[in-house]
Protein backbone atom coordinates (compact mmCIF):
# COMPACT_ATOMS: atom_id res chain seq x y z
CA UNK A 1 0.00 0.00 0.00
CA UNK A 2 0.97 3.49 -0.74
CA UNK A 3 2.69 5.96 1.91
CA UNK A 4 2.21 9.38 3.06
CA UNK A 5 4.93 11.50 0.78
CA UNK A 6 6.79 11.61 4.19
CA UNK A 7 7.03 7.94 4.47
CA UNK A 8 4.71 7.32 7.30
CA UNK A 9 1.81 4.93 7.10
CA UNK A 10 -1.18 6.65 5.63
CA UNK A 11 -4.78 7.27 7.55
CA UNK A 12 -6.42 8.32 4.75
CA UNK A 13 -6.77 7.87 1.55
CA UNK A 14 -8.37 11.01 -0.98
CA UNK A 15 -9.85 9.27 -3.79
CA UNK A 16 -10.24 12.52 -5.81
CA UNK A 17 -6.58 13.49 -5.82
CA UNK A 18 -5.53 9.67 -5.26
CA UNK A 19 -3.75 10.87 -2.03
CA UNK A 20 -2.40 9.19 0.66
CA UNK A 21 -2.04 11.23 3.84
CA UNK A 22 -0.74 10.30 7.16
CA UNK A 23 -2.91 12.09 10.40
CA UNK A 24 -0.06 15.06 10.54
CA UNK A 25 -0.39 15.72 6.99
CA UNK A 26 -3.95 15.13 6.79
CA UNK A 27 -4.70 17.95 9.63
CA UNK A 28 -2.37 20.28 8.17
CA UNK A 29 -4.30 19.47 4.65
CA UNK A 30 -7.22 20.31 6.12
CA UNK A 31 -6.23 23.24 8.28
CA UNK A 32 -4.62 24.70 5.07
CA UNK A 33 -7.86 24.64 2.80
CA UNK A 34 -10.20 25.67 5.55
CA UNK A 35 -7.62 29.13 5.76
CA UNK A 36 -7.00 29.30 2.40
CA UNK A 37 -11.53 29.50 1.68
CA UNK A 38 -11.50 31.95 4.48
CA UNK A 39 -8.89 34.10 2.82
CA UNK A 40 -9.99 33.44 -0.60
CA UNK A 41 -13.27 34.62 -0.24
CA UNK A 42 -12.55 37.46 2.17
CA UNK A 43 -14.91 35.80 4.49
CA UNK A 44 -13.91 37.35 7.67
CA UNK A 45 -12.35 40.56 7.89
CA UNK A 46 -10.79 42.34 10.83
CA UNK A 47 -12.85 42.91 13.69
CA UNK A 48 -15.94 41.12 12.71
CA UNK A 49 -18.06 39.63 15.02
CA UNK A 50 -18.54 35.93 13.83
CA UNK A 51 -21.57 33.98 15.25
CA UNK A 52 -21.46 30.72 14.46
CA UNK A 53 -24.84 28.59 13.43
CA UNK A 54 -23.78 25.61 16.51
CA UNK A 55 -26.51 22.82 16.09
CA UNK A 56 -23.48 20.21 17.91
CA UNK A 57 -23.11 18.36 14.85
CA UNK A 58 -20.11 17.48 13.78
CA UNK A 59 -19.79 20.03 10.81
CA UNK A 60 -20.58 22.75 13.12
CA UNK A 61 -18.21 21.83 16.20
CA UNK A 62 -15.50 20.88 13.52
CA UNK A 63 -16.16 24.91 12.40
CA UNK A 64 -16.25 26.11 16.13
CA UNK A 65 -12.96 24.49 16.74
CA UNK A 66 -11.34 25.69 13.24
CA UNK A 67 -12.76 29.46 14.02
CA UNK A 68 -11.37 29.68 17.52
CA UNK A 69 -7.78 28.92 15.98
CA UNK A 70 -8.08 31.33 13.36
CA UNK A 71 -8.83 33.50 16.15
CA UNK A 72 -5.88 32.93 17.36
CA UNK A 73 -4.24 34.57 14.16
CA UNK A 74 -6.74 37.18 12.84
CA UNK A 75 -8.10 39.50 15.29
CA UNK A 76 -11.77 38.89 15.17
CA UNK A 77 -14.26 37.91 17.62
CA UNK A 78 -16.74 34.88 18.32
CA UNK A 79 -20.08 33.74 19.65
CA UNK A 80 -22.08 30.69 18.69
CA UNK A 81 -25.68 30.67 18.33
CA UNK A 82 -28.08 27.01 18.66
CA UNK A 83 -31.21 26.66 17.22
CA UNK A 84 -33.22 24.51 19.47
CA UNK A 85 -36.29 23.68 17.20
CA UNK A 86 -37.98 21.19 20.10
CA UNK A 87 -36.84 17.83 18.94
CA UNK A 88 -37.06 15.46 21.86
CA UNK A 89 -34.47 12.82 21.86
CA UNK A 90 -32.32 14.69 19.28
CA UNK A 91 -31.49 18.32 19.91
CA UNK A 92 -31.56 18.25 23.53
CA UNK A 93 -27.96 15.92 23.14
CA UNK A 94 -27.07 18.01 20.55
CA UNK A 95 -27.21 21.31 22.46
CA UNK A 96 -25.49 19.68 25.79
CA UNK A 97 -22.37 19.26 23.62
CA UNK A 98 -22.19 22.07 22.52
CA UNK A 99 -22.71 24.01 25.68
CA UNK A 100 -20.06 21.96 26.66
CA UNK A 101 -17.41 22.61 24.20
CA UNK A 102 -18.51 26.25 24.35
CA UNK A 103 -17.20 26.46 27.57
CA UNK A 104 -14.10 24.42 26.81
CA UNK A 105 -13.33 27.18 24.48
CA UNK A 106 -14.46 29.89 25.92
CA UNK A 107 -16.72 31.17 23.81
CA UNK A 108 -19.99 32.60 24.44
CA UNK A 109 -23.04 30.68 23.39
CA UNK A 110 -27.01 31.80 23.06
CA UNK A 111 -29.70 29.47 22.31
CA UNK A 112 -33.11 30.46 20.81
CA UNK A 113 -35.83 28.22 20.27
CA UNK A 114 -39.13 27.20 17.95
CA UNK A 115 -41.06 27.12 21.12
CA UNK A 116 -40.14 30.49 22.60
CA UNK A 117 -40.02 32.07 19.45
CA UNK A 118 -42.33 30.50 17.19
CA UNK A 119 -44.94 29.01 19.86
CA UNK A 120 -44.32 25.35 19.18
CA UNK A 121 -41.44 22.62 19.19
CA UNK A 122 -40.73 21.22 16.02
CA UNK A 123 -42.47 17.98 16.98
CA UNK A 124 -45.56 19.82 18.21
CA UNK A 125 -45.41 21.06 14.44
CA UNK A 126 -45.14 17.37 13.11
CA UNK A 127 -47.70 16.06 14.93
CA UNK A 128 -50.11 18.97 13.85
CA UNK A 129 -48.94 18.68 10.53
CA UNK A 130 -48.44 14.83 9.54
CA UNK A 131 -49.16 15.52 5.75
CA UNK A 132 -46.50 18.37 5.14
CA UNK A 133 -42.58 17.66 5.20
CA UNK A 134 -40.98 18.61 7.90
CA UNK A 135 -37.95 20.46 7.07
CA UNK A 136 -40.18 22.59 4.53
CA UNK A 137 -40.99 24.36 7.87
CA UNK A 138 -38.03 23.76 9.82
CA UNK A 139 -35.75 25.03 7.23
CA UNK A 140 -37.64 28.68 7.06
CA UNK A 141 -37.81 29.25 10.73
CA UNK A 142 -34.08 27.83 11.51
CA UNK A 143 -32.85 30.24 8.42
CA UNK A 144 -35.00 33.22 9.94
CA UNK A 145 -33.87 32.77 13.55
CA UNK A 146 -30.59 32.21 12.92
CA UNK A 147 -30.37 35.32 10.90
CA UNK A 148 -32.72 37.31 13.59
CA UNK A 149 -30.78 35.97 16.53
CA UNK A 150 -27.23 36.90 14.75
CA UNK A 151 -28.33 40.43 14.40
CA UNK A 152 -29.42 40.17 18.23
CA UNK A 153 -25.77 39.58 19.14
CA UNK A 154 -24.46 42.10 17.07
CA UNK A 155 -22.87 39.90 14.50
CA UNK A 156 -21.18 41.14 11.35
CA UNK A 157 -20.73 37.75 10.22
CA UNK A 158 -23.26 34.48 10.63
CA UNK A 159 -20.92 30.83 10.00
CA UNK A 160 -22.69 27.74 8.98
CA UNK A 161 -21.13 24.70 9.05
CA UNK A 162 -22.46 24.01 5.74
CA UNK A 163 -19.49 21.27 4.12
CA UNK A 164 -19.13 20.26 0.46
CA UNK A 165 -21.86 17.72 0.19
CA UNK A 166 -24.15 19.95 1.70
CA UNK A 167 -23.72 22.27 -1.45
CA UNK A 168 -23.60 19.88 -4.26
CA UNK A 169 -26.77 18.62 -2.69
CA UNK A 170 -28.56 22.20 -2.73
CA UNK A 171 -27.49 22.66 -5.77
CA UNK A 172 -28.66 19.46 -7.45
CA UNK A 173 -31.85 19.96 -5.46
CA UNK A 174 -32.50 23.48 -6.75
CA UNK A 175 -31.76 22.20 -10.74
CA UNK A 176 -33.91 19.15 -10.32
CA UNK A 177 -36.80 21.50 -8.84
CA UNK A 178 -36.09 23.76 -11.64
CA UNK A 179 -35.72 26.70 -9.38
CA UNK A 180 -32.60 28.34 -10.42
CA UNK A 181 -33.32 31.26 -8.97
CA UNK A 182 -32.48 29.87 -5.85
CA UNK A 183 -29.12 28.90 -7.02
CA UNK A 184 -28.20 32.41 -7.84
CA UNK A 185 -28.78 33.56 -4.22
CA UNK A 186 -27.08 30.64 -2.63
CA UNK A 187 -24.13 32.57 -1.81
CA UNK A 188 -25.35 35.72 -0.96
CA UNK A 189 -29.25 37.19 -0.84
CA UNK A 190 -30.06 38.69 -4.24
CA UNK A 191 -30.43 42.48 -2.96
CA UNK A 192 -28.55 43.67 0.52
CA UNK A 193 -30.42 44.73 3.17
CA UNK A 194 -29.25 45.88 6.52
CA UNK A 195 -30.79 43.24 8.44
CA UNK A 196 -29.24 40.60 6.36
CA UNK A 197 -26.41 39.32 8.52
CA UNK A 198 -23.61 38.08 5.42
CA UNK A 199 -23.54 34.35 5.38
CA UNK A 200 -19.87 32.87 5.37
CA UNK A 201 -19.39 28.91 4.83
CA UNK A 202 -15.71 28.60 5.26
CA UNK A 203 -16.20 24.78 4.96
CA UNK A 204 -18.18 24.50 1.71
CA UNK A 205 -15.35 22.90 -0.19
CA UNK A 206 -14.42 20.53 2.49
CA UNK A 207 -16.09 16.92 2.05
CA UNK A 208 -18.06 16.14 4.43
CA UNK A 209 -16.36 12.40 5.78
CA UNK A 210 -12.97 14.47 6.10
CA UNK A 211 -14.59 16.64 8.25
CA UNK A 212 -15.83 13.73 10.51
CA UNK A 213 -12.21 12.14 9.91
CA UNK A 214 -10.59 15.75 11.15
CA UNK A 215 -13.03 15.57 14.15
CA UNK A 216 -11.78 11.87 15.04
CA UNK A 217 -8.22 12.74 14.77
CA UNK A 218 -8.71 16.03 17.11
CA UNK A 219 -10.59 14.04 19.13
CA UNK A 220 -13.63 16.80 19.18
CA UNK A 221 -16.79 15.46 21.00
CA UNK A 222 -19.66 14.64 18.53
CA UNK A 223 -23.24 13.39 18.43
CA UNK A 224 -23.24 10.47 15.64
CA UNK A 225 -27.06 10.58 15.02
CA UNK A 226 -29.67 11.55 12.50
CA UNK A 227 -32.41 14.19 12.93
CA UNK A 228 -35.62 11.42 13.37
CA UNK A 229 -37.52 14.02 10.61
CA UNK A 230 -34.56 13.57 7.99
CA UNK A 231 -35.86 10.34 6.41
CA UNK A 232 -38.69 12.64 4.94
CA UNK A 233 -36.51 14.72 3.25
CA UNK A 234 -35.93 14.90 -0.50
CA UNK A 235 -32.20 15.56 0.34
CA UNK A 236 -31.79 12.04 1.64
CA UNK A 237 -32.99 10.82 -2.08
CA UNK A 238 -30.16 13.40 -3.35
CA UNK A 239 -27.38 12.44 -1.33
CA UNK A 240 -27.53 8.68 -1.92
CA UNK A 241 -27.57 9.46 -5.58
CA UNK A 242 -24.24 12.11 -5.48
CA UNK A 243 -22.28 9.38 -2.84
CA UNK A 244 -23.17 6.67 -5.75
CA UNK A 245 -21.79 9.08 -8.30
CA UNK A 246 -18.64 9.72 -6.07
CA UNK A 247 -17.51 6.75 -5.46
CA UNK A 248 -17.34 5.94 -9.15
CA UNK A 249 -16.42 9.00 -10.08
CA UNK A 250 -14.21 10.42 -7.27
CA UNK A 251 -14.11 14.33 -7.58
CA UNK A 252 -18.28 14.29 -8.78
CA UNK A 253 -18.95 17.25 -5.52
CA UNK A 254 -16.02 19.24 -6.75
CA UNK A 255 -17.28 19.39 -9.95
CA UNK A 256 -21.04 20.40 -8.85
CA UNK A 257 -20.10 23.25 -6.96
CA UNK A 258 -17.55 24.56 -9.16
CA UNK A 259 -20.42 24.10 -11.69
CA UNK A 260 -21.91 26.57 -9.62
CA UNK A 261 -19.81 29.13 -8.68
CA UNK A 262 -18.81 29.52 -12.88
CA UNK A 263 -22.28 29.99 -13.09
CA UNK A 264 -23.30 32.07 -11.08
CA UNK A 265 -22.74 35.85 -12.12
CA UNK A 266 -24.68 34.75 -14.86
CA UNK A 267 -27.88 33.56 -12.74
CA UNK A 268 -27.40 36.56 -10.60
CA UNK A 269 -27.75 38.62 -13.73
CA UNK A 270 -30.79 37.30 -14.68
CA UNK A 271 -32.34 37.39 -11.81
CA UNK A 272 -32.02 40.20 -10.06
CA UNK A 273 -33.89 42.04 -12.64
CA UNK A 274 -36.91 42.98 -11.32
CA UNK A 275 -36.13 41.86 -7.65
CA UNK A 276 -38.02 43.73 -5.01
CA UNK A 277 -37.35 43.47 -1.27
CA UNK A 278 -39.44 44.90 1.32
CA UNK A 279 -40.19 44.86 4.85
CA UNK A 280 -42.94 42.41 6.19
CA UNK A 281 -46.29 43.63 7.93
CA UNK A 282 -45.89 41.85 11.04
CA UNK A 283 -42.16 41.54 11.89
CA UNK A 284 -40.30 44.15 9.59
CA UNK A 285 -37.68 41.61 8.61
CA UNK A 286 -37.08 41.74 4.61
CA UNK A 287 -39.36 40.21 2.68
CA UNK A 288 -40.39 40.29 -0.84
CA UNK A 289 -43.96 40.25 -0.24
CA UNK A 290 -46.11 41.49 2.46
CA UNK A 291 -45.80 38.64 4.93
CA UNK A 292 -42.07 36.63 4.51
CA UNK A 293 -41.98 33.32 4.92
CA UNK A 294 -40.89 32.93 8.79
CA UNK A 295 -44.69 34.41 9.81
CA UNK A 296 -46.67 32.62 7.11
CA UNK A 297 -45.33 29.27 8.66
CA UNK A 298 -45.71 30.70 12.15
CA UNK A 299 -49.23 31.79 11.38
CA UNK A 300 -49.79 28.16 9.59
CA UNK A 301 -47.88 25.99 12.33
CA UNK A 302 -50.54 28.34 15.17
CA UNK A 303 -53.65 28.10 13.50
CA UNK A 304 -56.76 26.60 15.58
CA UNK A 305 -57.05 22.77 14.05
CA UNK A 306 -60.24 21.78 13.51
CA UNK B 1 -11.71 -10.98 11.48
CA UNK B 2 -13.15 -9.23 13.91
CA UNK B 3 -15.84 -7.23 12.73
CA UNK B 4 -17.68 -3.79 14.41
CA UNK B 5 -20.72 -2.46 12.19
CA UNK B 6 -23.79 -1.09 12.59
CA UNK B 7 -23.33 -1.33 16.74
CA UNK B 8 -22.83 -4.92 15.98
CA UNK B 9 -19.52 -7.63 16.51
CA UNK B 10 -19.09 -10.33 14.47
CA UNK B 11 -16.40 -12.46 13.32
CA UNK B 12 -15.47 -12.10 9.22
CA UNK B 13 -14.17 -14.37 6.63
CA UNK B 14 -12.43 -11.36 4.60
CA UNK B 15 -9.26 -10.91 3.22
CA UNK B 16 -8.50 -8.14 1.04
CA UNK B 17 -8.42 -4.07 0.83
CA UNK B 18 -11.27 -2.46 3.09
CA UNK B 19 -13.10 -0.42 -0.18
CA UNK B 20 -13.81 -4.12 -1.29
CA UNK B 21 -15.10 -5.37 2.17
CA UNK B 22 -17.54 -2.20 2.01
CA UNK B 23 -18.69 -2.99 -1.18
CA UNK B 24 -19.52 -6.36 0.13
CA UNK B 25 -21.46 -5.21 2.79
CA UNK B 26 -22.98 -2.58 0.63
CA UNK B 27 -22.14 0.47 2.48
CA UNK B 28 -21.03 3.59 1.14
CA UNK B 29 -17.92 4.75 1.07
CA UNK B 30 -18.97 8.19 1.46
CA UNK B 31 -20.74 7.82 4.55
CA UNK B 32 -18.13 6.24 6.71
CA UNK B 33 -14.90 5.76 8.14
CA UNK B 34 -13.08 2.41 9.41
CA UNK B 35 -10.62 2.15 12.20
CA UNK B 36 -8.21 -1.15 11.82
CA UNK B 37 -6.83 -2.38 15.26
CA UNK B 38 -7.81 0.99 16.77
CA UNK B 39 -6.85 3.14 14.06
CA UNK B 40 -8.13 5.11 11.41
CA UNK B 41 -7.14 3.53 8.19
CA UNK B 42 -7.25 4.29 4.20
CA UNK B 43 -9.85 1.86 2.20
CA UNK B 44 -6.93 1.03 -0.09
CA UNK B 45 -5.61 -0.64 3.53
CA UNK B 46 -6.10 -4.68 3.04
CA UNK B 47 -7.45 -6.39 6.01
CA UNK B 48 -7.03 -10.13 7.19
CA UNK B 49 -7.79 -12.52 9.53
CA UNK B 50 -5.92 -11.14 12.32
CA UNK B 51 -7.15 -7.49 12.14
CA UNK B 52 -10.34 -6.11 13.99
CA UNK B 53 -12.23 -3.40 11.82
CA UNK B 54 -14.92 -1.20 12.92
CA UNK B 55 -16.98 1.23 9.81
CA UNK B 56 -18.56 4.03 11.45
CA UNK B 57 -21.08 5.89 10.40
CA UNK B 58 -20.50 9.60 9.79
CA UNK B 59 -22.78 11.22 7.41
CA UNK B 60 -26.55 11.51 8.96
CA UNK B 61 -29.66 13.61 7.60
CA UNK B 62 -30.27 16.57 9.26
Amino acid sequence: MDKCHCGAEPSVFLNYSNAHLCQQHFIHMFDKRFRATVRNNQMIKKNDRVAIGLSGGKDSMVLLHSLAELKKDLPFELVAITIDEGIKGYREKTIKVAKAECVKLGVEHFVFSYEKEAGKTMDEIVSDNSEDIPCSHCGVMRRYLLNRSAREVNATKMATGHNLDDMAQTIMMNIMRNEPARLARLNEPMLKDAKFVQRIRPLMVTPEREVAIYAIMKDIELERMECPYARFAFRGHIRKMINEAEEKYPGTKFKIVNSLLEMEDALRAKYSKGAVLSACEKCGEPSSSNLCMYCKTVKFVNRKLV
Amino acid sequence: MELVFDNQKMDKEFVGPISSLLRELKVMREEVVVKVNGKLAPETLKVGKNDSVEIIKVVFGG
